[in-house]
This record gives C-alpha cells, structure tokens and sequence, in this order.
C-alpha cells in the first residue's frame, strides 16, 4: 500500500478508518452461530413434520448474511493522504469502491473550518479552486492534530 | 470548487418536515419515539378490549357482549398487547438508547430501522380489520391453537398476515440491534463495559432470531391447512394439533423472555441511579440473563402439561422450568444488593422499579407454583394463569417501561415531567393493578376457567374487584398521557443530569436533551 505498481515511495502517509469494534473472526462467529441454531431448530421441527418453518429459518439467515456483509464492505473504508514526491494524494476506499484526487505538493493548501462549539470542524486540503475532505471518521482534536501533522510535513517537503 | 463537505456539516438537519420527516426519517431518536407513541396507542387500543373483557365479567351472566364477541376481545387483546404495544415499547427504547449507551451515531442500517418501523402500522391495522371481516372477528385466543384456528372465517388470514409482518419489523429490527452492539460501539466500550441494557437487548435480538422463523413457519403452516389443503395440524386429515401447540411455545416461551429481559435492562440501570451505587454483580447480571434466554428454549412444554405426555418428559420440563429460578433469583438478589446501604431516594422511576421488583417476584413465585405438574394440571386454563402471566407482563414489562420512560424523559426531551402527578400515577397503578390481579390467583384456585364470559354465582365477589381494579388502573394510565404531554409542552428545563447516580455515557457524555445527532465522531471510553 505505501507503494503502487509504478509510483515513487510516500514520504509520508496517514490512514483514517471507521470504528468497527467487531472483527472479522468475531463477524463470522457470530453468524455462524446464528447459522447452527436456526438450522438446528428448523431441521429438528421439520423432522417432525413441520417443513415450513425451513424457508423461514433460511430466508433470515440470508438477511443476516447481507447485513454482515455490508458491515463486513463498511470495515473495510478508510482515507489516506500520502506525500509522493511532488505530489499529494488523497484517496478513499468506500463500500469497494475507491476515489483518488491529487495535488501538487508545492501548491496545496491544509484547511481547517471552524465547527460548530468552537472545535475544528472538516478538514480539507485545497488547491487551484478545488478542495477535498480529509478525516471524516476523526474527532475534532484529531482533525486538528492531522492538520498540524500534515503542515509540518508540507513545510519540510518544501524546504527539502 | 469541487468539495467534499464534512459528516457534520451534511447531516444537518434539514430535509422534510410535516408528516414526510416521518415517514423517511433514518434518526434513531424520531424512530424511537414513533415505536413508543405507537406501542402507547397500541396500548390503549388493548387496554379498551380489556376493559370490555372485565365490564361483561363484572356480573355472572351474559350482559354486555355475546360471546363470540368476547371471545374476539380475548384474542386481540393479548395479540395487540404483545405483539403492538409492549415488544415496539421496548424497541422504542432500543432506538433511543442503545445508540446512546454505545457511543454510536445511529443504528447499523437506518433505512432498515424506519421499514422495521413503518411495518408496524399496517399489521395493527389489519388487526383492527380483522374485527370487521365476514364471519366476525376470531376467538381463538393469542395462542391461535388449531383445529379452531382452521374453522376461523377471513379474520384469521388477516390476523395470520398481521403476525407474519410483525414477525418481519422484529427480525428487522433485531439485526439492526445486533449489528449495532456488536460493531458500532466506541473505542473503550468493551462488551463487559456497556450498560446492561444494551446486554438484555443483545441477548433479546438473538432470541428474536431464533424464535421468529418458528412462529411465521407455524402461522403459514395454519394458512395452508385452511386454504391449500394440507393437514399440519388438522385431525380430520391426519394432522396433529398437539404439534402445532409444540411450535406456538416453542416461539412462545421465549417471547415471554423476549418481552421480560429488556425489562431487566431497564431496572438494572434505574435502580442504580436512584441507589447511587453501582450494579451489584453485574457479570453475574449478563450471565444470569444469557442462561434465561438458554433455559428460555429449553422449557416449553410446561404450558401443555395437559395435552398428554409421557411422565417422564413431564417431570424434565418442571425441573428445567424450576431452574430458571435460579439466574432469575440471582438477578433479583443483585438488585436488592444494590440498593443495600445505597443512598436511595424514591422518584417516580425507582417508584415504578421497586413496584416491579416487588410484584415480578410475586410473578416468579406463581410461575414456580405452575411449573409443578401436578399441580399445573389442576390450574391450567383457569385465572391463576391469567393473574401470573398479568404480574409478569404488566406489573413486569409495563411497569419497567413506566420506569423508564420516567427516567430517561428528561434526557429525550429536556424537561421535567411532574414529579407529585408522576408519583400519583405510580401508586394508583400499584393499587389498581393488584386489585385487578391479585384476585384473580383466588379465583383460579378456586377453579374459574379463563376465556368465558359467563361464570358461576360464587365467584361474583372477587370478579367484581376485579373489573373495578381493571377500570381505575385503565384509567390512571390517562393520568400517564396527561403526565407525558404536560412534560412536553410546560414541563420544566431539565438540568444536565437529573439523577445524580446516573452514570451511563448519555448522562455523562452528552448533552440535555440529546442532539438529534448523538456521536458524530465515537468519544474514547476509559
């Protein structure tokens, strides 16, 4: 990740993530565990005669299967902003699909909004009129962290 | 200028206004608060029918209703008051609080909470239809036992279709709660650190999964066998009504846990607050409630003693039923041990949850005496069945649902209810309920058979009691409305932290009342 097929090395790279407080072993534990009990039960039902609660037990599984699969694409979206070499690159991943906006590093600009109760609010980095957000999942002393980070690495970037 | 606008900026809330913010809304406050208007006026709507059970049972003899008819306020009753008025209470609080509680700034899929909840109203609606139909509203009782259920006219498809979409809003709605508990929780909020409400609910949605396909398989099973000619569980074609009684409770048992273990989230963070100490044991606490929800399963049968069994599986489900006395006794010691020693004050929350410590216990008592088959084969079908499962669904559920709604009004809201009229309806409800149903356990040991309009002279006295006690608790719960939209409209600002014991992160992390959006960004737990 910190090199593709063809760029230069990132002298510098941050990467911000969604929360997800359950792993992906913790994912499939889960589901497997609803997958063994609904089973369990409708078989033993249907053993008896009682069929019908089958398609039910399976048509839930399913659901269950597509809400932890879209958890599962969710866990996966981050943001990263990178240095590499004259370049800035800021690039998301978002359910599978991913974006990449780029600047150049001698022109870019770090920007913090005010937000709302005094804190930093979005983050952005902005150049020749276009500006994009940076650090959605951060809370406000990140953001403001991420800024100061991001300007001494700029400053040092255009001092070398 | 191309640019992306940050979370915060974008979820400002703007959108539709009117009856639209509610139809779309994806906020787990305004849904939370759409179950719990809805589960209210569901709670009238079934509270009326009751009314009208006791007024017709006020005097031996037929007064007021047919039968039939009473037969129907029976069925609805229990049908409306489960599935529509206090399973969508507790989800109500489950949207409230659980993102709250966690850390998160919503449920895991917000469109999907607003269908669970949108479900709703058109099941209670052909609820209602269903008292219309040709042929009469169906008197086959909430248990919907077959071959009645099959000789029903077209009310029984509406009510079978009723139960099919409640049972999707609570599959819905359970994996929107489990995803939720389990992935959205902040940094820090380990599973052994969240209030014990979000525990009774994780547990709850997992017993909804297990149990739900149960009762949409035995309900479709019934319309199959009155409109495509197969025999489940019609005798006259060699199908076996006893197995449709196995799949109802079966479904059925743990629906009663369904309904009871978000009550024990409730009280397990009322009684502290008012306590000022923390829960007392609290991993015995989500332990105790993981093995009900086990034992849940496991316990059936003892609601059909009677049907016939072999003796030996009658004395397995009374001993696995006895046991389930155990984390249940283990939950109600832990919560006189918090208030051992505790500083405690009686506000109308704690008011609602000693009342329902008080009156669950007596509940738990009669069930243990149910759970003994011999002596359940003398009382099956009769009113002390219906005095039991009244203290643990009323004087348990409702009773921690007052308590909750009390205490956690100031932080939806921002304003005070009044505390004299909110303590006025705790101690009518308390008397009133009691002169209800605690009468009603004499006239079942007494040999009163329930579902009938009509009884023997002897029993006159106590139904009498029983139908005024009905009435005046009917009643003190218009003082409850009343309470509600006073808080609403004059009600007093309600300070940062109502109830200094309150130590919950919505108490202590976010302000009062709550913004419409709780955590933007997850706050760090410590």
């Amino acid at each position: 990740m910190d090199r593709a097929y063809g760029e230069e090395p990132r002298s510098f790279m941050l990467v911000s993530r969604h929360n997800n407080s359950l792993s992906s072993t913790g994912r499939s534990a889960v589901l497997g565990s609803f997958v063994f009990v609904s089973a369990a039960i409708s078989l033993a039902f249907a053993l008896h005669g009682a069929w019908m609660i089958l398609p039910f037990a399976g048509a839930e599984i399913a659901i269950l299967y597509l809400a932890f699969r879209a958890i599962a694409r969710r866990a996966g979206d981050y943001e990263s902003i990178s240095i590499c070499g004259d370049r800035i690159l800021v690039e998301r991943w978002e359910s599978g699909r991913p974006t990449r906006f780029e600047f150049n590093r001698l022109w870019v600009q770090v920007i913090v909004h005010p937000g709302r109760g005094g804190g930093a609010g979005a983050l952005a980095v902005r150049s020749h009129g276009r500006e994009v957000e940076f650090g959605r999942h951060l809370t406000p002393e990140q953001r403001a962290e991420v800024a100061r980070t991001l300007k001494n690495q700029l400053g040092r970037a255009r001092r070398s | 200028m191309e640019a992306v606008h940050g979370h915060d900026h974008a979820h400002d809330h703007h959108g539709p206004t009117g009856i639209m913010k509610y139809l779309t809304t994806t906020n787990h406050k305004d849904i939370g608060s759409m179950y719990l208007w809805f589960s209210f006026s569901m709670f009238l709507l079934g509270g009326a029918m009751a009314l009208v059970i006791r007024a017709e049972l006020f005097q031996p003899g037929l007064q007021i209703v047919n039968p039939e008819f009473f037969n129907a306020m029976t069925t609805y009753h229990g049908l409306i008051m489960v599935f529509g008025a206090i399973m969508p209470a507790f989800v109500g609080f489950a949207n409230w609080l659980i993102p709250m509680q966690i850390g998160a700034p919503d449920m895991a899929f917000p469109r999907m909470n607003n269908w669970s909840f949108w479900l709703l109203p058109p099941a209670a609606l052909l609820l209602i239809l269903a008292q219309f139909t040709p042929g009469g509203p169906a008197g086959v009782g909430w248990t919907l036992y077959p071959p009645l259920t099959i000789q029903q006219g077209m009310s029984m498809d509406l009510t079978i279709f009723a139960v099919h979409i409640l049972g999707m809003s609570s599959i819905m709605g359970s994996i929107n709660i489990i995803t939720t508990v389990l992935n959205m929780r902040a940094p820090g909020m380990t599973l052994m650190k969240m209030p014990l409400f979000c525990w009774t609910w994780l547990i709850t949605a997992y017993l909804l999964i297990a149990v739900m396909p149960v009762l949409a398989g035995a309900v479709t099973m019934l319309l199959t066998d009155r409109h495509f000619d197969t025999h489940f569980f019609n005798p006259a074609g060699g199908g076996d009504p006893v197995l449709f009684q196995h799949i109802f409770w079966f479904f059925g048992h743990p629906e009663v846990y369904i309904i009871a273990i978000p009550a024990f989230g409730v009280i397990s963070q009322v009684i502290p607050a008012f306590a000022r100490k923390p829960l007392f044991g609290y991993s015995s606490m989500v332990y105790a409630t993981a093995s009900i929800a086990i034992l849940s399963f496991l316990v059936w049968a003892h609601h059909m003693y009677t049907v016939g069994m072999p003796v030996q599986a009658q004395l397995y489900f009374m001993f696995a039923t006895m046991l389930i006395a155990v984390p249940t006794g283990v939950k109600v010691f832990n919560w006189v041990a918090t208030m051992w020693k505790g500083s405690m004050t009686f506000e109308t929350p704690m008011l609602f949850a000693i009342g329902f410590l008080f009156l669950f216990t007596i509940g738990g008592f009669t069930g243990l005496v149910l759970a003994i088959t011999p002596v359940d084969v003398q009382l099956h079908d009769t009113y002390y069945v219906v005095a039991h499962f009244h203290y643990v669904m009323v004087a348990g559920a409702l009773f921690s649902a007052f308590a909750g709604i009390y205490f956690w009004l100031p932080k939806w809201i921002g304003k005070m209810y009044d505390e004299g009229l909110g303590k006025l309806h705790f101690w009518l409800s308390f008397i009133f309920f009691n002169l209800a149903f605690f009468v009603q356990h004499f006239l079942g040991l007494a040999g009163m058979p329930r579902r009938i309009p009509d009884y023997s002279l002897q029993f006159t006295d106590f139904n009498m009691v029983s139908t005024i006690g009905a009435f005046g608790f009917g009643l003190s719960q218009l003082l409850f409305l009343y309470i509600i939209l006073k808080a609403i409209r004059s009600g007093e600002k309600a300070p940062q932290r109502p109830w200094e014991g309150a130590d919950s992160i919505e108490w202590t992390m976010l302000p009062t009342p709550a913004p419409y959006h709780s955590f933007e960004k997850p706050p760090v737990i410590r």
